[in-house]
Parts: C-alpha cells; sequence; structure tokens
C-alpha cells in the first residue's frame, strides 16, 4: 500500500489551517487573561494557586440518598466555626450521590480536619479510607508555577541547542517552528476547556507540555532525516523529494503515534481520575505533533 | 551466530534475574498507591538563603520529633535545600504530627520586672476573660446565638478599650484571637530574659497531676542547667517577682518562688510547668522539648492524604490500564505485521519485566504519575520496532532474502531510533532536575523506559527474530508481510 498524499498541491491549505488553530489558540489565551474571573491565561488550578481539595466516598446501603449541594452548605454554614471559607467553597456530587468533592481555599489540616467531621455529621457516615484531600498552602503554588515555568523554559532551550546542532539552520527552525505550533494549539484548547467547561491545569499539565515537546520533535527529526537522505540520492526535483519522502515515512510516523495513543487511551478510560487529564492533554499533543510533523513541517520546506 | 546465542542465553539471565529480584525485593509502592500522608515542610527565613547546615539542623530536631511521636516507617527527606518532606504511610492522622512539627517550641525562663506585679494582675486575668470569651465563642457560633455572640462582642469591646486597643479584624473570632495574641506578648514583655533556655534540657516528660485530671509536663535540665536555675530561682526567692515559662513567646506557666529557697534556689536540676494540660497537649510539648527548638521556623505548606481503599483502587486502575495498553498495542502490532509484530510483543514483555525489575534494584518508588510514565513508554517503546519492521518489510519488497533485510533493517533504522529518543531523554532529565517529587516519579519511569526500550527493542527483538528465523517454518515471507501488501 503507497501512501500519496499531495503535499505540494495543499501547502497553501495545510499552512492556512496550521493558522486557524494558532489564531483559535491565540484567541481563548487572550479571552481567557481579560475576560474570565481569573484573568490568567490558562485556568490555574490549585497546584499553583493553593487550597484544599477534598474527595470522599459515602457509605450507602444500596443508593445513596439524594442532597442538593446548596442545602449540604447551609447545614456546613450553621455548624462551622469559621464562616469565612464557607463562602468559596465548591461542592459536588458524583457517582449517584456516592462521591463528595469540595474545594475551599487553603485551609489548615485542623480546620480540614473540621470540616470532613461536620461533612460526615450532615451527609455522613463517610469512608474515611476512601479519602483523598489535599492541601495546598499559597506560597508552595507560587514556588510550583515558577518551577514549572522554568522547567518548560529550559527544556525547550535545551532541545533548540540539540536541534539547531544535529540540523542546518533551516531544518532547525521549521522544526522548533512546527514544535512551538503544537505547544501552542494544546495549550489553547486548554485555555478553551478553562473558560468552556472550568477545567484546571496543575503541575502534571506542564509534564504533559514537557513531554509533547520531547515527542514532537522526535517525529519530525525522523522525518527530516528521510528528506536529507533522499535528497542526496534521489534524481527527482527538490519539492517532489520532499513529498516522497513525507509518504515514504507516513505510515511509520502514524504507527507510531497510535502505538503511543493505544497506552494513553486506556489510561484515560481505566485509570484513576487524576490522570485523566494529563493523559488527555498529551493524546491532544501526540495528535497535533504528528500532523504538523507529517504535514507542516514538510510543507514548510517546500519551494515556491 | 555464536554471537547471537550468547546474547539469547543473555537475555534468558537477565529474565530470570528480573523475576527473582520481584519476588525477593516488592516494588516500593508511594503513598497514592498505598494509602498514607504526605506534608511539606518548608523552613521560613527572612532574610537569605537557608544554608546547607540550618537546613541539617531543621532536619535533625524534625527527626527526633518525629520518632518520640512513635509514627511507623515514616520516611523524612529534604526537597530543595529548603523543604522537608515527611512520609507517614498508613491510615496515621497527619494532624497530630502537623501540631508537634509546626511549632519551633522556643522555650524561655524569665524572670518578672521589678514593680510590674499589679501590671501583671490585670493582664493575667484579662488573659483569662478572653480565653473565657474564646470558650463561649464556640458555644454560641454552633448554637447560632445571636443574642449570645451580641454580649461577646460587647465585652470583648469593653477589653479592648481597658487595653487601649484597636481591632483590625472584621470578625468577632479574628478579634479574640488577635486580642489573646497581644495579651500574651503584653505578659511576657513583663518578664527579662535568662541565660536558661530549652537548650539546658536534657529531657523532658510528662504525668498526671495528683489533684485533678491535669497533665504537667516534666523538664531535666543538664548539670549547668541546674545550676542556672538554681541561680534564677534563688535570685526572685522570696520577693514578688515571678518566674515565667515561655514557650514561642506566650507565657504558659508563671509561679512565685517562695523564701525558703533564698539562700540556695530550687536545686535538684529539674522542674515542672502546669499550665491545665490535656494528656494530648502534654504528649506533644514532651515530644517538642524533647526533639529541642527548632533553628529556624517552619510552616507546613502541603498536605496530601489518601485513604488506603482509595490506594489499592488506583493500583487496581493503573493495572488495568497498563494490561489494556499491552494488549491492545500487541494486537495492533501483530496485525500489521504479523510474525514481527508478535516479536515486538515477546520483546515488550521482556521490557515490563526489566523495568519492574530496574525499579525494585534503584530503587524507584512508584506512584500514579510514575505508572503513567510506564504505560507511556511502554508506545515508545515499540516505536523502534515499528521503524526496524517497515525498514525490513521495505528491503523484502526490493527483493532481498530474509537474513539480509533483517540484518539491514535493524542496522539502517539505529541512527535514527537513537536520535529520536534523544529528545524525549533530554526532557525527562530537565524535569528529574527540576521538578517536584510528584513530578520526578514521572520523569525517572520514563527516562527509564526508553533507555531500556532502547535495550530490548534494538536487542532483544533481533536475538528473538534471529532465533525463531533458524527454524525453517519460520522463514516464508508470507508471514512476515501482510496477504494484501505482498500482492502488490
Amino acid at each position: 500500500m503507497k501512501y500519496n498524499l499531495e503535499l505540494i498541491k495543499n501547502k497553501k491549505k495545510i499552512i492556512g489551517f496550521s493558522t486557524f488553530l494558532i489564531v483559535l489558540s491565540l484567541l481563548g489565551i487572550l479571552y481567557s487573561s481579560f475576560n474570565t474571573s481569573y484573568k490568567k491565561p490558562i485556568n490555574l488550578g490549585m497546584d499553583f494557586v493553593g487550597g484544599n481539595e477534598l474527595r470522599i466516598e459515602r457509605f450507602c446501603e444500596e443508593e445513596c440518598s439524594n442532597f442538593s449541594p446548596d442545602s449540604v452548605l447551609e447545614n456546613l454554614r450553621e455548624i462551622s466555626s469559621n464562616k469565612n471559607f464557607i463562602n468559596n467553597i465548591k461542592l459536588q456530587f458524583q457517582n449517584n450521590n456516592k462521591l463528595i468533592s469540595i474545594r475551599t481555599p487553603y485551609l489548615s489540616i485542623e480546620e480540614s480536619n473540621n470540616l470532613i467531621t461536620n461533612l460526615d455529621n450532615i451527609i455522613g457516615p463517610l469512608n474515611y479510607e476512601s479519602k483523598d484531600s489535599r492541601l495546598i498552602g499559597p506560597k508552595l503554588g507560587k514556588r510550583l508555577l515558577t518551577n514549572c515555568i522554568t522547567s518548560l523554559l529550559v527544556s525547550l532551550f535545551v532541545i533548540s541547542l540539540y536541534i539547531t546542532i544535529r540540523f542546518d539552520k533551516k531544518y532547525a527552525l521549521f522544526a522548533l517552528l512546527a514544535l512551538f505550533h503544537d505547544l501552542l494549539i494544546v495549550f489553547g484548547i486548554f485555555s478553551w476547556l478553562g473558560i468552556l467547561l472550568s477545567v484546571e491545569v496543575n503541575s502534571l499539565f506542564a509534564v504533559s507540555l514537557l513531554t509533547i515537546a520531547g515527542y514532537s520533535v522526535n517525529d519530525t527529526v525522523v522525518i527530516f532525516d528521510r528528506i536529507r537522505e533522499n535528497l542526496k540520492s534521489k534524481e527527482e526535483g527538490y519539492n517532489e523529494t520532499i513529498q516522497l519522502s513525507v509518504n515514504e515515512s507516513f505510515r511509520r510516523t502514524t504507527f507510531t503515534s497510535i502505538t503511543t495513543l493505544i497506552p494513553l487511551l486506556s489510561i484515560i478510560l481505566f485509570g484513576s481520575y487524576s490522570l485523566f487529564w494529563f493523559s488527555l492533554a498529551l493524546s491532544l499533543g501526540i495528535i497535533v505533533g504528528s500532523y504538523s510533523s507529517i504535514l507542516l513541517a514538510p510543507s514548510l520546506l517546500l519551494k515556491d | 551466530m555464536k554471537r547471537r546465542q550468547g546474547w539469547l542465553f543473555f537475555i534468558i539471565f537477565l529474565l530470570t534475574f528480573s523475576v527473582y529480584l520481584l519476588i525477593n525485593y516488592p516494588l516500593q509502592l508511594g503513598l497514592d498507591l498505598q494509602g498514607g500522608s504526605q506534608l511539606t515542610l518548608q523552613i521560613i527565613k527572612e532574610e537569605g538563603k537557608v544554608t546547607r547546615d540550618e537546613l541539617e539542623a531543621v532536619n535533625s530536631v524534625i527527626d527526633k520529633r518525629v520518632n518520640n511521636l512513635g509514627v511507623s516507617e515514616s520516611n523524612l527527606q529534604t526537597l530543595g535545600g529548603d523543604q522537608l518532606i515527611l512520609e507517614l504511610p498508613g491510615e496515621q492522622n497527619p494532624l497530630v504530627a502537623s501540631r508537634v512539627l509546626g511549632k519551633t517550641a522556643l522555650l524561655e525562663f524569665r524572670t518578672q520586672k521589678e514593680g510590674t506585679s499589679s501590671d501583671l494582675k490585670t493582664l493575667q486575668l484579662q488573659r483569662l476573660s478572653i480565653k473565657e470569651l474564646i470558650e463561649q465563642y464556640s458555644t454560641a457560633e454552633k448554637s447560632q446565638n445571636d443574642n449570645f455572640l451580641k454580649v461577646i462582642q460587647d465585652d470583648l469591646k469593653e477589653i479592648g478599650q481597658e487595653l487601649n486597643y484597636s481591632f483590625t479584624n472584621d470578625d468577632l473570632y479574628g478579634n479574640l484571637i488577635e486580642i489573646k495574641k497581644y495579651v500574651d506578648k503584653e505578659i511576657t514583655n513583663l518578664f527579662i530574659k535568662t541565660d536558661l533556655s530549652g537548650k539546658d534540657l536534657i529531657n523532658a516528660g510528662r504525668r498526671q497531676e495528683q489533684t485533678n485530671s491535669n497533665w504537667e509536663v516534666l523538664l531535666t535540665f543538664s548539670n549547668s542547667g541546674g545550676e542556672k536555675f538554681a541561680e534564677i530561682t534563688k535570685s526572685i526567692a522570696g520577693t514578688n517577682q515571678l518566674l515565667a515559662i515561655i514557650l514561642d513567646g506566650e507565657s504558659i506557666s508563671e509561679a512565685s518562688v517562695g523564701n525558703q529557697f533564698a539562700n540556695t534556689g530550687i536545686t535538684g536540676g529539674s522542674a515542672t510547668i502546669s499550665g491545665n494540660f490535656s494528656a494530648e497537649n502534654a504528649r506533644e510539648l514532651e515530644v517538642q522539648l524533647k526533639g529541642g527548638s527548632l533553628p529556624l521556623p517552619i510552616e507546613i505548606v502541603e498536605t496530601n492524604t489518601i485513604g488506603a481503599l482509595l490506594g489499592s483502587k488506583n493500583i487496581l486502575k493503573s493495572l488495568y490500564a497498563a494490561i489494556s495498553g499491552l494488549i491492545f498495542v500487541g494486537i495492533f502490532m501483530i496485525f500489521n505485521y504479523r510474525i514481527l509484530g508478535f516479536v515486538s510483543v515477546l520483546s515488550l514483555l521482556l521490557y515490563g519485566f526489566f523495568n519492574l525489575a530496574l525499579y525494585s534494584l534503584i530503587p524507584v518508588t512508584l506512584t500514579l504519575p510514575g505508572i503513567s510514565g510506564l504505560i507511556l513508554s511502554i508506545g515508545m517503546a515499540v516505536d523502534a520496532n515499528i521503524l526496524i519492521f517497515e525498514r525490513i518489510k521495505e528491503e523484502l519488497y526490493d527483493g532481498n532474502t530474509l537474513t539480509r533485510s533483517i540484518d539491514s533493517g535493524f542496522q539502517r533504522a539505529n541512527s535514527s531510533i537513537v536520535d529520536g529518543h534523544i529528545t524525549t531523554l533530554l526532557s525527562c532529565f530537565v524535569l528529574f532536575l527540576l521538578g517536584t517529587n510528584f513530578v520526578k516519579g514521572f520523569a525517572a519511569t520514563l527516562g527509564i523506559g526508553v533507555l531500556i526500550s532502547l535495550f530490548t527493542s534494538l536487542n532483544c527483538s533481533k536475538t528473538i527474530l534471529r532465533f525463531f528465523t533458524t527454524y525453517q517454518s519460520f522463514r516464508q515471507k508470507n508471514l512476515y508481510l501482510p496477504r494484501n501488501n505482498f500482492s502488490n
């Protein structure tokens, strides 16, 4: 089975499509920065702003009784000594009222324990063995954020350095363009997810961006290698050789992306909830990454 | 061919060794998989960086306190130069640990300034009424008794006026705490520092008071500390100056020294603090005093608690994800590459074993992000195989013999495989250097995975493939190429 992607014919369409995606991402980032309650390019989660997140299951005979979050909050307000945080609390029931998940501003361990005891009184009994509680101080959050941004910048720098050393200038430039294209789009998608579904990003999101960076460059390197090799040996024209090289490595690139996507999909389907958005970000990155490696980066190399 | 057989034995040996390791040295599970609590302690220093010595000193005090608390299998480690991470496995409540660890526990002995007796008495009375108000507040709050709250508010206002204190908080509770701190500070200011402090203790203990159910904390001084204590008590014996025991700036006990000690002071090298301690409070103070005071204050900036049940659920879920990932990748490979795909599945299994064995050897503590790194690296491990197999197929289409195709397939794909993985390794390396504990787990498993995959997909699959092709029945070309492709 031979593939025949008409790269030369579709160059404009490909570049247009990527520009469209980039503009859409930038719009999301801008909208998120100015028009949301958090006023940040992306909805920063608890890891970065601090707070308290609690998930705990209830013991129920058969079906868990129905409580409205508002009535629970009302009850909580009555019996809690610290009124301040109750006003900033977010409370949700999930899994047929079995799982309760709560977000509050930062609490001390003592206050968090009190909150759980109060909850137990209102909607108990609670299964303490199923507890998942995270308390992050605002100071640590800021630190984590700078830490993540430094990690991203450092590794982007190291990868850029590697590519510049390994390839000629032109190749390096386009490989990096493709890389930033991938990262920007994944970032943009999560900006939009934050705006539309109030999805938050935590430190694992930064990790996924870093992993995408490593992986996306990998694919581009393989295709550019093929192009270089073919340009030396084949007699066809420059543009035709690039198109041929892309078609030759098309199968390989899509297959490796598929085999990487399969385990990620199994984490999304079967894995722990704390890895859901992480795996989704990685999957999106790999899809965008293969698109840019196969279609975008080589199209940029084409001469008019 | 001889060399390949050597490799085959080597691989079998490695596999046996891995299985042996896994049986005898089970994997270490992180708290998100076995349940437990993790506290991050931040050392606070106003100016400059925390030095290595200071970090060590804080670490040793915290370590002593943790040991004296009697939590089992706890693990304390330093992170990033100014943080400590304490892990408490199982269902141990982090609350007690946080209370005991978070306090500086600076113990001071101070003597009262002359001529401040009446000031002190007023302040002591005010302290007592504030304490009562705080207790009343929590009852009033719970019963939503607005009238009662109003009374407390008025009482507080009165005390504030007596003290000439202007409140800065909006809510009643905040103001109560605020004025309590103010009064504590005022009381402490009526006393003068002496050279006796927590450093002069060699031991601390606790016992129940005989007259009531309260507890008291016993202090045992070192020799020089005992002498200092005698000296200090002698200087104020029989006067109306009191001796205050001050913990973290708050006076927890003020006592007079009787006239009978005027000649020698209180000798014997010990003292008791009886400040209405509950059994719990007395134990916490005992642990803090035994461990000594912290050279720099710390703050608990992060607490994660995972229930044991949730932990085991997480293990199960990760297992499902890993196995289904493996199975589907396997199906995909066999469907597309026939016998070559089967070879890659075998090397994937080897890959899994080697990975886990290395985790128990290094050791790597397995966490949820760690597992996701491992699962992700499954996909990356077959990457190399796909590159090689595509090359082999190309060679076969060109009409080369099987042996030749296999050899040149492995050879020609080599460089681009190594190259391609370098960027992923670079990312892992940066993550491992700069990341938090949580992130390090992912970087470690992904990095190790990529490295091992270079060995398994380059070497192991070649060896297995060579082994298969020694049998005539495995040498038919259509076992290597899907039928529709072959007819092309």
